[in-house]
C-alpha cells in the first residue's frame, strides 16, 4: 500500500470498503503528520485529533461489519474555520469571534459526515475570509507546502496547504473572489468553486451573499468530483441555494475530449493582465495537449478582467459591509490591519454603486452565456504568477489582484484550478477550466484529461 | 475623496471610533472605495435589470 499521506480520497474509501485499510490507521497516521509538519505550515486553528480518533474507531468497527455510510466512509477532511462544526468555535480566524461555539454542523459537514467523512479540525484562513495573509491575527497565516517562505494563497489557506502537503486528502474551502482556486492555484492541487447554488451555504459565516461559494479541494481530479457529489444538492433553507437536482459529476471522467469545444480567453493574461511568462507558457502548452488530445480550440472574448474585478469588488464589499459594519464601529480594534481596511471599504460605496454593479453584473452573465453557445468549456489563466514570498507585504499587494478567477463569482459559472506545471522556482502555476452551469461533470471531464497528459496527480511538495 | 469627505462619511457610517483609533486604516478602505465603480461600463439601456432577480415564492 503506497505512503498513508499521499493517498487519494478514493483510493482510501476503497482499501477501507474492501477490509484493507483501517481507518483508524489511517486517521492516526495524519495526525502523526499533522503533529510533525503542521508547526511550520500552520495550516490549522485546531486539531480535534480526539474526536477524530473516536469517529475512525466508529468507522471501523462500521466497516468490519459491513456497513459503510457512504462513499466517503473513514476518510479525513479538513474544514476551513468559517464553516460550522457541531461542538467547535468557527472563529472565522479573528479575534472578534474567538469564542464563537457552533451548535451544530453546517449542511456541507453533515453531508460529509453523512458519506462517512471524518472531520480531523478546523483550518486557517484569510481574516473572515478577506483580511489576509496577516500576522497580527490570534493564529498565525498559513503557509505553502512547496515552499514555506511562499504564500499558499486564500483565503482558503489551510485547506490548500495541508492538501498539497499530505496533512488530509480533502478539505472544504470557500469562495468569494477565489478563496478555493487561489490557494489551489499556488499549491498545486484542485480546487472547484462549484456553481453558484449548488453547494448549500448554510452554517457557513457570510462574506458575500451573492457572491460566496462552498467548494471541495483534493490533490486529484476523480476526488474532486467523488466530494462534490457528497456535498451538492438543494438545500430549501439556503435562500441562494439552486432547485437543481445532483449530477453525477464523475460520469465523463476517463471519456476523454475528441470533439470538445474548448474557448482560450487569452486577453484575460495576454492583454488584461498580462502574466508572468511561466504563467502564459504553461497555459499555451495545456491548450496544446488538449489539442492533442481531441479537442477544438479557439479564442473567446470576454468583458476585460479589470471590469469583473470591479462588479465583484463592489458587490463584494457592499456585502460584506452590511455584516460588518456594527463590530467594526464597535471594536474595529478587535480586526486585524488588511481585514479592517477592506471590510470597511463598503462603508464608502453608494447603493447607486451597488446598483450600478448588479446591473452590469446580469449583462455580464449574458456575455458568458453567450460565449458557451460556441464552445463547451472555457480555458483561462487562474493566478497570473506563482505564489510570492508571504512576507513580503508589497508583493503580496501587487499579485493578489493579478488573477482571473473573479469573473466566475460574479456569473456563478463553475471554475475550476488546479495545477499546470512548476516554475524554474519548484512552485506551481496554474489553470482554470469553467463551464456551463450545473456542468460540472464536463469541467471535470477536461481537467482530467489535463491531469493524465500531464501527471500533475503524481507530483507533490518535497516537504516530507 | 478628500479628508473631510472622508471623515463625514465615516461618521455617518458609524466608524467614529475606527476614525480616532485607525485614521490610516479609514483613509486606506475609503481610497479603496472611491474608484472602483468608475471602472464599470454603464448601461445603455435604462431597463437594464439588476442580479439577482426577484423570484417571489421560489424558496423559503
Amino acid at each position: 500500500m503506497s505512503e498513508l499521506h499521499w493517498m487519494t480520497v478514493g483510493a482510501a474509501a476503497r482499501a477501507i470498503a474492501a477490509k484493507e485499510l483501517s481507518p483508524v490507521d489511517l486517521t492516526k497516521a495524519l495526525l502523526d503528520r499533522i503533529d510533525t509538519l503542521d508547526p511550520r505550515l500552520n495550516a490549522f486553528i485546531r486539531v480535534d485529533g480526539e474526536a477524530a480518533m473516536a469517529a475512525a474507531l466508529a468507522a471501523e468497527t462500521e466497516a468490519q461489519s459491513g456497513r459503510l455510510r457512504g462513499p466517503l466512509h473513514g476518510v479525513p477532511v479538513g474544514i476551513k474555520d468559517i464553516i460550522d462544526v457541531a461542538g467547535l468555535p468557527t472563529t472565522c480566524h479573528s479575534k472578534v469571534l474567538q469564542d464563537n461555539m457552533a451548535s451544530a454542523d453546517a449542511v456541507c459537514v453533515e453531508k460529509l459526515r453523512g458519506a462517512g467523512a471524518i472531520v480531523l479540525g478546523k483550518l486557517s484562513t484569510h481574516e473572515f475570509a478577506i483580511g489576509g495573509p496577516s500576522f497580527d491575527l490570534p493564529w498565525p497565516p498559513a503557509r505553502n507546502p512547496w515552499n514555506t517562505d511562499h504564500h499558499p494563497g486564500g483565503s482558503s489557506s489551510g485547506s490548500g496547504s495541508g492538501v498539497a502537503a499530505g496533512l488530509f486528502p480533502m478539505a472544504l474551502g470557500t469562495d468569494t473572489g477565489g478563496s478555493v482556486r487561489n490557494p489551489a492555484s499556488c499549491c498545486g492541487i484542485v480546487g472547484l468553486k462549484p456553481t453558484y447554488g449548488l453547494v448549500s451555504r448554510r452554517g457557513v459565516f457570510p462574506l458575500s451573499f451573492t457572491l460566496d461559494h462552498v467548494g471541495p479541494m483534493t490533490r486529484t481530479v476523480a476526488d474532486n468530483a467523488l466530494m462534490l457529489e457528497a456535498i451538492a444538492g438543494h438545500d430549501p433553507l439556503d435562500p441562494g441555494s439552486a432547485a437543481a437536482s445532483q449530477g453525477h459529476y464523475a460520469a465523463a471522467l476517463d471519456r476523454g475530449i475528441r470533439g470538445l469545444r474548448v474557448g482560450f480567453v487569452r486577453h484575460f493574461h495576454e492583454i488584461d493582465t498580462p502574466a508572468h511568462p511561466e504563467v502564459t507558457a504553461a497555459l499555451e502548452h495545456v491548450a496544446r495537449s488538449l489539442q492533442v488530445e481531441g479537442a477544438e480550440v479557439r479564442d473567446i472574448k470576454l468583458p476585460s478582467l479589470g471590469e469583473f474585478g470591479a462588479v465583484n469588488r463592489v458587490i463584494l464589499q457592499s456585502e460584506a459591509w452590511s455584516i460588518h459594519g456594527p463590530w467594526l464601529g464597535e471594536r474595529p480594534g478587535d480586526y486585524g490591519k488588511l481585514g479592517r481596511q477592506r471590510l470597511m471599504a463598503g462603508a464608502f460605496m453608494s447603493a447607486g454603486d451597488y446598483m450600478l454593479a448588479s446591473r452590469r453584473r446580469l449583462q455580464m452573465i449574458a456575455e458568458v452565456e453567450a460565449a458557451f453557445r460556441e464552445v463547451d468549456v472555457l480555458l483561462c489563466a487562474s493566478s497570473m504568477d506563482p505564489a510570492c514570498r508571504i512576507e513580503d507585504t508589497a508583493e503580496v499587494e501587487r499579485t493578489y489582484p493579478r488573477q482571473a478567477r473573479t469573473p466566475f463569482n460574479v456569473t456563478g459559472h463553475p471554475a475550476l484550478a488546479m495545477m499546470a506545471g512548476l516554475s524554474v522556482g519548484g512552485l506551481p502555476v496554474s489553470v482554470q477550466f469553467v463551464g456551463r452551469y450545473f456542468d460540472e461533470a464536463t469541467v471535470f471531464q477536461v481537467a482530467r484529461a489535463w491531469e493524465r497528459v500531464a501527471g500533475t496527480d503524481k507530483k507533490h511538495p518535497p516537504i516530507v | 475623496m478628500d479628508k473631510e469627505t472622508i471623515e463625514v462619511l465615516a461618521k455617518r457610517a458609524g466608524l467614529a471610533k475606527a476614525l480616532t483609533d485607525f485614521p490610516e486604516d479609514v483613509r486606506v478602505a475609503a481610497t479603496q472605495a472611491a474608484d472602483v465603480a468608475q471602472k464599470i461600463r454603464r448601461p445603455a439601456d435604462p431597463k437594464a435589470e439588476p442580479w439577482p432577480p426577484m423570484k417571489a415564492g421560489t424558496t423559503l
